[in-house]
């Protein structure tokens, strides 16, 4: 069995137990949607008193909100699992990982499959749509190019940050909190534009901890927002760079944290 | 009493452990500070009066918000139960020659009161110094906001041990708080006061009991909310914490009887 065939094998395995939790099918269903329509109301109500947000309209704001939520529910449809692994460290379970005879990432990957994130992937399909044409927009095939793979290099680089930041568990033992602020930069700008932020935030989502390439930098393209006599402009075009650079980084982490892990021995 | 403390204190000390964790916890405060000070600005300097308030009022809550909001995070009620009932410890909760309510109550308060300590005060005490929160319009106001905001914990734990509850029933938690907590950032202002909400929606959330967790005491706070406004809101929290406790009560009594314990 090569390593796709066992990944998906095991996702499998996780879909049927998950089945068991039928009520919470449903609520999880309807708890998702909730989810999106309030986060998408508070912009609402702000943007109702004014007419836009540092010209970024409310379409805009959709598209730019939309185009987050479509790269992390994919993200989180297929690999949500890695913030558990703090869990698997101190319970000293990932020992079971480490003995059987496969890749210990793709064990770890394929833990999981939650299939409720198509929910949240159908509503940004709805969004981003609604968005298209409200704001009508043209694209030529370029453009549809350059949008699949600013949607695919925003699912790379949620996992790699993620997974990147759940190794900071092999060394510290625990990895929520940093989970938690690196959530807290995803939650600000998958809202917001980030020209509203201060300089120094800019650059931390642009370069130390670039989230901004997940729907930002696309967006500017996509909605035709460039400016393409400023000094910079073509740094909305390096998504797909940046994915493979961080996917690149966290496969040497990976790597450096499996040879020094020890197991917490319970 | 003397078993409230003794469980409190247990996980006050829990807090304790995780230094990294702490610090990591406190940046994320001062981040979102920072950012939500930066939202209203920019929104002001697009049309400074649509408020109703002035910027500095309008960042006086919003950075405030940020800090308390952590109160309701802490202890989450609602997994303690979700996980007991998973890994079948349940038992040995309900064994314990102690009120459930209480047990629970006494373990929130531990970890509200480390929050407020370690994390709530100095956080205001930064957003003092460097975010533009301002100090209580009147010492009356500073009074009501602290009486308002305690009211306010109460009622969020009751809400957390009804969700506990439910989750007897679906055996899984996290769906129902994922949209329950997004009711919450909708309906208690944490983000967008209640008055900017248009029409029916603001009546709507005036009389949920969201509102009581933040807005209210907020809304004394920046002086939004004054004389007979105050009492009003106060009697309205009130109103909700009875009949939350009580059907939190009324619910747990008729569920306790088919507990299902996985595993254990």
């Amino acid at each position: 069995m090569n390593g796709l065939q066992l990944y998906f094998r095991l996702i499998q395995i996780s879909l049927l137990s998950s089945m068991q939790y039928r009520a919470n099918f449903i609520v999880g269903l309807l708890g998702l949607i909730v989810w999106n329509v309030v986060n998408l109301g508070l912009i609402g109500i702000l943007i109702t008193q004014f007419t836009s947000l540092k010209d970024w309209t409310l379409w805009e704001l959709v598209f730019l909100y939309c185009l987050w939520i479509l790269g992390n529910s994919l993200y989180s449809l297929f690999f949500s699992h890695t913030g558990q692994m703090e869990d698997y460290l101190i319970e000293g379970t990932f020992d079971q990982f480490l003995l059987r005879p496969a890749s210990p990432l793709i064990q770890v990957l394929g833990r999981e499959f939650q299939y409720l994130e198509i929910a949240d992937a159908l509503f940004a399909l709805t969004g981003l749509s609604l968005a298209y044409t409200r704001l009508g927009l043209r694209w030529d095939g370029w453009h549809w190019g350059f949008f699949v793979l600013a949607i695919v290099s925003g699912t790379l680089i949620v996992l790699a940050l993620n997974l990147l930041v759940a190794c900071t568990a092999f060394w510290t033992g625990r990895s929520r909190g940093a989970a938690m602020v690196v959530n807290q930069f995803h939650g600000l700008v998958q809202w917001y534009p980030i020209d509203i932020f201060g300089r120094a935030f800019r650059l931390v989502v642009t370069g130390l901890l670039p989230v901004a390439f997940m729907n930002y930098y696309p967006a500017l393209v996509l909605l035709g927002k460039l400016d393409h006599a400023s000094p910079g402009w073509w740094l909305p075009y390096l998504s797909p760079a940046v994915a493979l650079l961080l996917v690149g980084i966290v496969s040497r982490v990976w790597r450096l944290a499996l040879i020094q892990y020890t197991s917490s021995g319970s | 009493m003397k078993v409230f403390w003794a469980f409190a204190r247990q996980s006050f000390q829990t807090g304790l452990i995780y230094r990294f964790d702490f610090w990591l916890r406190v940046s994320t405060v001062l981040l979102l500070m920072y950012s939500i000070r930066w939202v209203w600005i920019a929104l002001y300097a697009q049309r400074p009066g649509a408020f109703g308030v002035s910027l500095e009022q309008m960042v006086t809550y919003g950075v405030l918000s940020t800090a308390i909001v952590n109160l309701f995070y802490s202890f989450g009620v609602q997994y303690y139960i979700s996980g007991q009932v998973r890994s079948g410890a349940i038992d040995l909760d309900l064994l314990k020659p102690l009120d459930f309510h209480i047990h629970m109550l006494a373990r929130s308060a531990g970890e509200m009161l480390f929050r407020l300590f370690v994390i709530i005060l100095p956080a205001m005490l930064c957003g003092y110094l460097f975010f533009g929160l301002q100090p209580p319009v009147t010492s009356q106001a500073g009074f009501l906001f602290a009486v308002t905001l305690l009211i306010g914990y109460l009622i969020s734990f009751y809400l957390g041990f009804l969700l506990g509850t439910l989750s007897l029933v679906t055996l899984e938690v996290h769906s129902i708080d994922w949209a329950f907590d997004a009711l919450t950032r909708f309906f208690s202002g944490q983000f967008v006061p209640l008055w900017l909400f248009p029409g029916l929606l603001g009546t709507l959330a005036t009389l949920l009991p969201f509102g009581s967790l933040l807005a209210t005491p907020l809304s004394i706070y920046t002086g939004v909310l004054s004389g007979d406004a105050i009492l009003t809101a106060i009697g309205l929290q009130l109103f909700w914490l009875a009949a939350l406790s009580l059907a939190s009560r009324w619910l747990w009594r008729r569920i306790q009887a088919r507990i299902i314990s996985q595993g254990g």
